[in-house]
């Protein structure tokens, strides 16, 4: 087991990882830029240094800083955390070749999951369901006609030099398809200079469902289910449950399994968490794999009552999972709020000096946060203040008991998200359990129009 | 307001030690701050410095290069002894040394006085011996770090007296 850990991030997550540490029996060292000499992982860790000036390229992600700082304060491992340094092969091996323990995918997984691509490659090879469409550019009419019948309408018509939303062309009947595939292809020749288009099975109500998986060194891999995250703003995940309203035991059984079976094939180790896309007929699709502890995991601890990152931190020293996928067991139902420093309406950020904060508490309660009183949301980081979690039998519960957290938070000196989350929480969609990635938008929407 | 009643303030402020005031006269307000700069005691500690960027990975086969770096910018004077005091920060994350080797002289000790860009200690990091060396002459008046000791980025080092 490692004896002293390098925790290479800041706020909320850098104190995740030193209490998970401590209830190892593991010292801890935080880094820290000059700006966040006041903070509280730095206050908590062990050991501390100051690594650089505010700005992330010279401290956060100062590789030869931080490895001069694990040498220095003699950790034996370095936790990246999320965001930053994560997700950077780079950086896990030279972590790695300075002799030192990387907590986290081995580098050549990081690499292969960070190119969507070769992903998406890798991924239909292990035995993951792509989004079915044209392998390529559609050649001709008449293959794109073969093309939409095998994928079954609705189609959406995608130029392949187009991006943002442009030269995207939906197609609902057979009868359309010749004209609309002319029209586009005229259009993005028009537009881009370049009419050649892709062909993709359109999905109407997509849902964001993920599978959390915990691998050791050892071919041992689980899952630990699904988180959903379907409440998006520009791509932003806002609030994430678990168990998913949409899965039943059956569905959650078979995701589970294919990931599971994809991540022995490519022989993946430590966490991860594979995402997907699923349509309102249950079939579902691989998106991209994202190779590190992620924000919304306690949503994952509290239905399954297992510390992910003690897991992980375990694992990466090399110790058996000893857990069975019969083991994991979900029970009750989890939501997590995020918090952020914004506009609850314009989502522009607000950052500040936050003069009175009350968190909330009570059974059930949960908050991940490196906020007090006094504490200065920093306009150089993420604007993230605070993860709210509730845990509770039901999901009816779990809402009631989130409305009612909601109402005891108080972050005054600073403007943040918490009213939107209050509205959403009341939001019909969101209540019933039958909502997709679209539910932001139309709930912005409704408020717009309410007020005018 | 009227350019007299501000020219009036500022005449009935010359020669004293205010060095910012607020004038509210209906619904204008007026904030001036003064040229003089803030004593010492008050300033917030200070980190300015120019980061260094060093490429060599922990491994490197090649034996510790030595490479010169500008001290960290030497930051207003703290509240010590003497009023014309600065001191030379840490621009890394390291360890720090006094000599070349175990067995060499201190690169400098106190008392001595130095000219600007003179060798003043050496901070380790990434195996690259770096050599730290003032940015403007000074009589040496402490050393606040013990040899062989890790120092944080902006971490003093040393305090100097101008002469």
């Amino acid at each position: 087991m490692f004896h002293r850990i390098l925790i290479a991030n800041r706020g909320e997550i850098a104190l995740r990882i030193i209490r998970a540490a401590r209830e190892l029996g593991i010292e801890t060292v935080a880094v820290h830029s000059t700006a966040d000499a006041n903070s509280l992982h730095v206050r908590f860790a062990d050991q501390s240094f100051c690594i650089g000036p505010p700005p992330s390229k010279e401290s956060y992600l100062n590789i030869p800083a931080l490895l001069s700082a694990a040498e220095v304060s003699g950790a034996d491992a370095i936790h990246p955390g999320y965001g930053f340094l994560s997700e950077n092969a780079e950086f896990a091996e030279m972590v790695m070749h300075s002799g030192l323990g990387w907590i986290g995918p081995r580098p050549e997984m990081i690499r292969m999951m960070g190119n969507k691509i070769r992903a998406k490659e890798a991924m239909k090879e292990a035995g993951l369901p792509q989004l079915p469409g044209s392998e390529g550019v559609v050649q001709d009419e008449r293959e794109l006609g073969r093309l939409a019948a095998s994928v079954g309408f609705p189609v959406i018509l995608k130029a392949a030099a187009g991006g943002g939303g442009r030269g995207m062309k939906i197609v609902r009947e057979k009868e359309q398809l010749g004209q609309m595939y002319r029209t586009a292809s005229a259009e993005s020749l028009a537009a881009f200079g370049n009419g050649d288009m892709y062909v993709e099975r359109y999905v109407e109500r997509p849902r964001h469902i993920e599978i959390q998986i915990v691998a050791d060194e050892h071919g041992n891999v689980v899952h630990f289910g699904e988180r959903e995250c379907s409440v998006q703003r520009r791509h932003q995940k806002m609030l994430e449950e678990s168990p998913s309203p949409a899965l039943n035991d059956k569905l959650r059984e078979r995701m589970g399994r294919v990931a599971v079976e994809a991540m022995r094939k490519v022989r993946y180790n430590n966490v991860g968490t594979i995402e997907f896309l699923l349509d309102e007929r249950g079939d579902f699709y691989f998106m991209e794999m994202n190779t590190r502890i992620q924000v919304e995991h306690p949503v994952t601890e509290s239905v399954t009552g297992i510390d992910l990152l003690k897991e992980q931190i375990r694992l990466a020293a090399g110790e058996e999972l000893g857990r069975t996928q019969k083991s994991i067991v979900i029970k009750g139902h989890a939501i997590e709020c995020r918090i952020n420093a914004e506009d609850p309406m314009s989502f522009a950020p607000s950052p500040g000096l936050i003069t009175a904060y009350h968190a909330p508490g009570g059974l059930g309660v949960r908050i991940d946060s490196a906020a007090y009183e006094q504490y200065r949301v920093l306009p150089f980081y993420d604007s993230m203040v605070a993860k709210l979690i509730v845990m509770a039998d039901s999901r009816p519960a779990a809402i009631m008991r989130m409305r009612r957290a909601l109402e005891e938070y108080i972050v005054e000196g600073i403007k943040t998200n918490i009213p939107f989350h209050k509205k959403l929480l009341m939001y019909e969609p969101f209540v019933q359990g039958r909502y997709d990635t679209r539910l932001v938008e139309k709930l912005l929407a409704e408020s717009v129009a309410e007020n005018s | 307001m009227d350019v007299d009643k501000l020219k009036a303030i500022l005449a009935a402020l010359e020669g004293t030690d205010v060095t910012r005031i607020t004038w509210s006269e209906g619904t204008e307000t007026i904030d001036l701050r003064l040229g003089h700069p803030p004593s010492p005691a008050m300033q917030a500690v200070p980190v300015a410095t120019a980061p260094v960027t060093m490429a060599a990975p922990m491994t490197s086969a090649t034996p510790p290069s030595v490479a010169p770096v500008p001290a960290a910018a030497p930051p207003p004077a703290g509240p010590a002894a003497g009023n014309k005091t600065f001191t030379v920060n840490s621009p890394f994350v390291g360890t720090f040394y006094r000599s070349a080797s175990p067995d060499s002289p201190s690169f400098v000790d106190v008392g001595q006085v130095v000219k600007k860009g003179q060798v003043l200690c050496i901070v380790e990091a990434m195996k690259l011996m770096n050599e730290i060396e003032a940015e403007q002459p000074g009589r040496l008046v402490e050393v606040l770090i013990q040899n062989g000791s890790p120092v944080e980025y902006g971490e003093v080092l040393f305090r100097f007296e101008l002469v």
